[in-house]
């Protein structure tokens, strides 16, 4: 039917194309699995903490569990202990009367004093010097970055966290009312390297 | 060489060149192999089996990260933010006292503590570099026995089964310990019947002070305010390096010389007058140097004080038999008369007892004592034990020899303790690497690092300070104090009261609580449990030395110590100890091995350093291995040609020459000069006064960090004489080369906000190193090995340049910090292709790791050559060991393989100081932001700060009439400014022309 030649050049049609075509979903996958660095990342935590109904519902303050954040570079992750300090009453039961599995995975760690590891979220690149306490005295709220904490059921990546993102709001003008507009052109944003790279 | 020297900044190889054919140099092909390989220097970065475990992690999508958040919070610590604790820095010959500064329960950074009096807040590069020996993997990690692992009841079994039965125990410490050390050694000695304590240091100044004892009937020493001196002379004294507490002599030194511009004309700054036989850093700080032979020292002492009592041949007979000039000599008798009660002599702690009677008895004249030298009678160091008596004691058989932080199979004067190791039935070393005397010894106990241990320390009378600990035991180490107070509990009788105290902290602890409360109030607990937090809190006790009664000088034991001149052969040789590793109990700290010698630059090794005469005259060039013999015993070492030594005598260091103590240990070159301790003179055994030198076989090449002194008749380094500043402070703006007014681009605006500058004052910096090793510590500056170095691939932020000029055989040394010089028109941001390197609004030129793709281009066009390149992966193992990545800073970047780095000016530092002044709404204080390598300066001769506030110290001091910057002509506006060296040498006459001045204009 077709020549030897040409069969051979089918073979090496197919070849190639099944492994572009390969090469290409796996390049679909690395772009679309969902990624530590990309926004509506949302791992799976150790306990099922609800931020909606820590901070949305019972109205508790953000620095209340993060207690760092307006001094430190590190917002800070609670220790259990910081939990206790409502948990140890507030222990609501499910119908058979046992204390919920979630709240029960705290006093056990609590119990037994090991560490809760929890999957980070928000996170930027190493070698980005983040600083959360100027952010906070400087009048920006925790959404502004960390999205709409207080209706997340389970935390996610409200946005991917990329410079250009962080340009968009140190670049803008501060606006009448702002307590940047307030303290004069000098002492807005830092736009050069080293305020985050060093 | 007797011609009159050249006028101007002829380099000394220039000089030579001109005088000597050529300098005799042999430089080895870079591309042959070395003894270092590449390998090596990878293996001397890492425990050598963690490089391959992460290899593999190299893809794209990063892991998932956690974040651990813990059952409860440490008390105090916050998370990314540091904590200070106060401490003391116990491993070098004097205590200094430290702030240690812990991030995430791990110390990161030794800075000095402000309030002790001693060091006031300034360090030293040994002190720097504490925290990486804390966490050096090639620590011991477990008690051994033999080569075998055992555990620490076994040892204890073993030893205390030994204790009871031994009837000749020795036990043998370093010198410096401090008060409950010795209280414990001296209950273990009255508890274990037949224990004798020895003290082993193999640098000491026992001849000086065994002459103090005999002149003085006290044993206490003579601390020397150098800035209430107009005069000071020093004997072969390197006292602003290794002769007593150097960050406090730096301080006082450069404090008598401070200037004002403001008085310009009545201008009075100290003279230093250094009669030496090397050029030691005192030295190359000395208005006035005089080169002269160490056995000439005593006669000079003498003839000095003839002459301050009248008789003023003394003076000239002397420098006509020693062939030193007249005039200078004489010049300097006059100063000394004319500054009774304001000059001051000292003399170097190596050299024989009768010259420092003689040096008594000349201070005594000039009515130094009370007025320019204050005596405290307590001393940090313990007299040090004749090496003759624990000799003969091992001769007769020892049962039980413990060695406790000491090293005597390396530094025994004379060597051959191996031998005598033998005659013990059981050995037991303690200390923190497994060193010789623990490869030696039946059980190798592995010791706390310093950062992990309770203990106190006396600097001096009224200078009581604490040790704590700052994290929890990184392995399985026992601290040697509790080691002995473990033994000496076991052995007490049970109603002896130690064997209530349940470990050494308690003892230290019982000890502070129970003396610092007056009879009074003894039994109020809380108050004694505050006075101790306080005394933890600041550091420790600190009160006022008292300038109470200094003893007096015994003139009839002054007289019998002064006799016969000393005889010398040939070659007279000088054993010093480094001034980075001290004895070799540094060696195992790379940061300390690739710190380069204040003087010759040298690192990874060390040679016999000898005038360029004393080379020429044997027919060598630096690097030929030559044979340094002392009373039957020898030393093969490469050469080392120091221009500023004096004929016929051979310097040269202890430290190297290491057998075992780990990877560093074993890169380092170097010889052992322990063998040639004290063999012919036991006396003063670190001055041979008859020494052979001859050739060795074979070359090996002395690796510098700096291989040009020359200035090319540049206007690099300015300086001036004392006359020169009092007739006209600008007298600089003659010899700058100012530039031409043109500008290529636009120039920065910096009129609002801050703008961040360096200026170094060059007459108060002598060059010490403190920087250099701060800022290693403080910016994770990588360490490349002995061979990277030698292809010019170092990688300090900030080195500090050393150059010669004048007399070739007497030279005028100039040292010079040299850092990132931040220009506002910055020729290496220009020729970036990607952007990596940039300006900051506020004056820094910054260095964008992350995108730095390594073209070099910005290295290239760097007229003053700071930048560092990363060529290897010098850092990527040492961040892969669990143990060894504790170190790193975690608020700077540790740059991989092909990335450009340089000085920041601390940026962090400086992020940190905007964010906690802006989140107060205020405006950063000048001084609330330090550089590392200011922080460290013991002659707080860098000045950091914001140019923009005329208040601020940077702003005043770039105002002065001093300042200048370094290749200024070029129009790169550097943010470093300096300010010129005011020298003090003997005024000329008018007309007759300073062989150092007016060089250029």
């Amino acid at each position: 039917m077709f020549t030897r030649k040409f069969e051979r050049r089918i073979y090496i049609a197919v070849a190639v194309f099944l492994f572009s075509g390969a090469l290409g979903v796996s390049f679909g996958a690395y772009i679309l699995w969902p990624s530590r660095r990309e926004a509506d990342f949302q791992p799976r935590q150790p306990i099922a903490f609800s931020h909606k109904l820590h901070t949305g519902d019972l109205q508790i303050e953000c620095l209340y569990c993060h207690s760092q954040a307006d001094r430190s570079a590190h917002a800070s992750v609670p220790p259990v202990s910081t939990c206790m300090n409502c948990h140890a009453e507030v222990q609501p039961k499910d119908e058979q009367g046992n204390i919920r599995p979630e709240i029960a995975k705290i006093l056990r760690h609590w119990e037994s004093g090991t560490p809760i590891r929890w999957q980070k979220v928000n996170d930027v690149a190493d070698f980005v010097y983040f600083d959360h306490s100027r952010h906070i005295h400087a009048g920006v709220a925790c959404q502004e970055c960390h999205g709409p904490v207080e209706r997340m059921e389970h935390m996610y990546r409200a946005f991917g966290l990329k410079m250009s993102w962080c340009l968009d709001c140190h670049k803008r003008e501060p606006s009448e009312g702002e307590p940047a507009f307030a303290r004069g052109d000098a002492t807005r944003a830092p736009i050069h390297c080293s305020a985050c790279h060093r | 060489m007797s011609q009159q020297p050249p006028k101007g900044y002829h380099s000394l190889e220039t000089m030579q060149r001109l005088q000597r054919s050529a300098l005799p140099t042999r430089d080895e092909d870079l591309s042959a192999p070395d003894a270092v390989t590449r390998r090596d220097v990878l293996k001397l970065m890492m425990g050598a089996s963690t490089a391959l475990a992460l290899g593999t992690t190299g893809c794209a999508r990063k892991p998932e990260r956690e974040i651990i958040s813990r059952a409860t919070g440490p008390e105090y610590q916050k998370p990314g933010k540091a904590l200070y604790y106060s401490s003391t820095y116990t491993d070098g010959p004097v205590p200094y006292g430290v702030m240690i500064k812990t991030v995430d329960g791990r110390p990161v950074k030794i800075e000095g503590n402000p309030d002790h009096p001693v060091n006031q807040g300034a360090s030293d590069a040994a002190m720097q570099a504490w925290v990486l020996s804390l966490y050096d993997p090639d620590r011991l990690r477990e008690p051994t026995e033999g080569t075998a692992p055992t555990t620490w009841e076994a040892a204890d079994d073993r030893i205390l089964a030994a204790l009871p039965q031994a009837s000749n125990v020795v036990l043998m410490t370093r010198a410096n310990l401090g008060p409950s050390e010795r209280a414990l050694v001296k209950r273990f000695t009255e508890v274990c019947s037949g224990a004798r304590h020895f003290v082993h240091e193999a640098v000491h100044d026992t001849p000086r002070r065994s002459a103090w004892n005999r002149l003085y009937g006290a044993d206490g020493e003579w601390l020397p305010r150098f800035d209430l001196a107009r005069v000071i002379v020093s004997l072969d004294s390197d006292f602003l390096a290794t002769d007593g507490a150097a960050l406090e002599n730096i301080r006082l030194f450069t404090r008598g010389r401070k200037l004002d511009d403001a008085h310009h004309g009545e201008a009075d700054i100290s003279r230093l007058y250094v009669a030496e036989s090397a050029m030691s850093l005192t030295g190359s700080n000395a208005d006035e140097r005089i080169c002269l032979k160490p056995s000439a020292m005593g006669a000079f002492a003498r003839a000095l004080l003839d002459a301050v009592r009248g008789r003023s041949e003394a003076i000239a007979e002397f420098a006509r038999v020693h062939r030193v000039d007249e005039k200078t000599l004489t010049a300097l008798t006059k100063d000394l008369r004319e500054n009774s009660q304001r000059s001051v002599v000292v003399a170097g702690p190596h050299l024989p007892q009768q010259v420092h009677a003689a040096v008594a008895l000349l201070n005594d004249e000039l009515q130094a004592p009370g007025h320019t030298l204050v005596w405290n009678p307590v001393r940090a160091a313990l007299p040090v034990s004749d090496p003759a008596e624990v000799e003969s004691v091992f001769e007769r058989g020892v049962d039980v020899a413990v060695f406790l932080g000491v090293n005597p199979v390396y530094d025994w004067p004379g060597g051959g303790f191996a031998a005598l190791l033998q005659k013990a039935a059981l050995s037991v070393g303690h200390g923190l690497y497994r060193d010789e005397t623990l490869a030696a010894c039946t059980l190798a106990l592995p010791s706390h690092h310093g950062l992990e241990s309770w203990n106190d320390a006396v600097a001096r009378a009224g200078v009581e300070s604490i040790c704590q600990p700052v994290i929890a035991p990184l392995f399985n180490s026992r601290q040697e104090a509790e080691s002995l107070l473990a033994w000496t509990r076991a052995l007490a009788p049970d109603s002896d009261p130690i064997r209530t105290c349940s470990d050494w902290h308690d003892y230290v602890r019982a000890r502070w609580q129970g003396e610092s409360t007056s009879e009074g109030e003894a039994g109020d607990r809380l108050t004694r449990r505050r006075t101790w937090q306080d005394c933890l809190r600041r550091g420790g006790r600190f009160e006022e030395l008292t300038a109470a009664s200094p003893p007096r000088l015994s003139h009839d034991a002054a007289q019998a110590l002064t006799p016969s001149p000393m005889e010398a052969g040939d070659y007279e040789l000088v054993i010093l100890p480094d001034p980075a590793l001290w004895d070799g109990r540094f060696a195992g700290n790379g940061w300390l091995q690739e710190l380069p010698d204040p003087v010759s630059k040298v690192v990874w090794d060390s040679g016999a350093i000898v005038s360029p005469h004393t080379a020429e005259g044997l027919g060598l060039v630096e690097g030929d291995m030559v044979v340094v013999e002392v009373g039957g015993r020898s030393v093969e070492l490469p050469l080392l040609m120091q221009p500023g030594a004096v004929d016929g005598v051979i310097s040269a260091y202890l430290g190297y020459g290491r057998m075992e103590g780990g990877v560093i240990v074993e890169q380092a070159q170097g010889a052992n000069l322990a063998p040639l301790l004290g063999r012919e003179n036991p006396s003063h055994p670190r001055l041979a006064l008859k020494a052979a030198l001859r050739r060795g076989s074979g070359h090996r090449k002395l690796v510098r960090t700096q291989k040009q002194f020359s200035m090319h008749d540049r206007p690099i380094v300015l300086d001036g004489t004392l006359q020169e500043y009092r007739h006209d402070a600008g007298f600089v703006e003659h010899k700058r080369h100012l530039p031409e007014p043109v500008q290529m681009y636009d120039p920065w605006d910096y009129s609002k906000g801050y703008k961040w500058a360096i200026a170094v004052d060059l007459g108060a910096c002598v060059g010490c190193n403190a920087c250099v090793a701060a800022c290693q510590a403080e910016n994770n500056i990588p360490i490349v090995g002995r061979d990277q170095v030698d292809r010019g691939r170092e990688m300090h932020w900030i080195r500090i340049d050393r150059y010669h000029a004048g007399d070739a055989d007497n030279p005028t040394v100039h040292h010079q910090p040299m850092l990132c010089q931040h220009c506002d028109n910055a020729p290496c941001e220009s020729v970036c292709p990607v952007n990596a390197t940039s300006h900051s609004p506020e004056g820094l030129n910054e260095m964008t790791y992350n995108r730095c793709v390594g073209t070099r281009y910005c290295s290239n066009n760097c007229p003053h050559k700071v930048r560092r390149f990363n060529f290897l992966r010098y850092q990527d193992a040492q961040l892969r060991d669990p143990v060894q990545e504790l170190v790193f800073n975690p608020q700077v970047t540790v740059r991989g393989v092909g990335v450009m780095e340089k000085c920041t000016f601390c940026v962090q530092r400086i992020n940190e100081g905007k964010f906690k002044a802006r989140n107060r709404d205020q405006q950063v204080a000048d001084g609330a932001i330090q550089t590392a390598c200011q922080q460290a300066c013991p002659a707080q001769a860098i000045a950091f700060g914001n140019v923009n506030d005329p208040d601020s110290a940077v702003a005043k001091m770039n105002a002065s009439k001093r300042t200048f910057f370094v290749l200024e002509e070029l129009n790169v506006k550097p943010n470093v400014a300096y300010l010129a060296r005011v020298r003090n040498p003997i005024p000329q006459r008018p007309g007759h022309d300073p062989s150092d001045g007016s060089r250029h204009g």
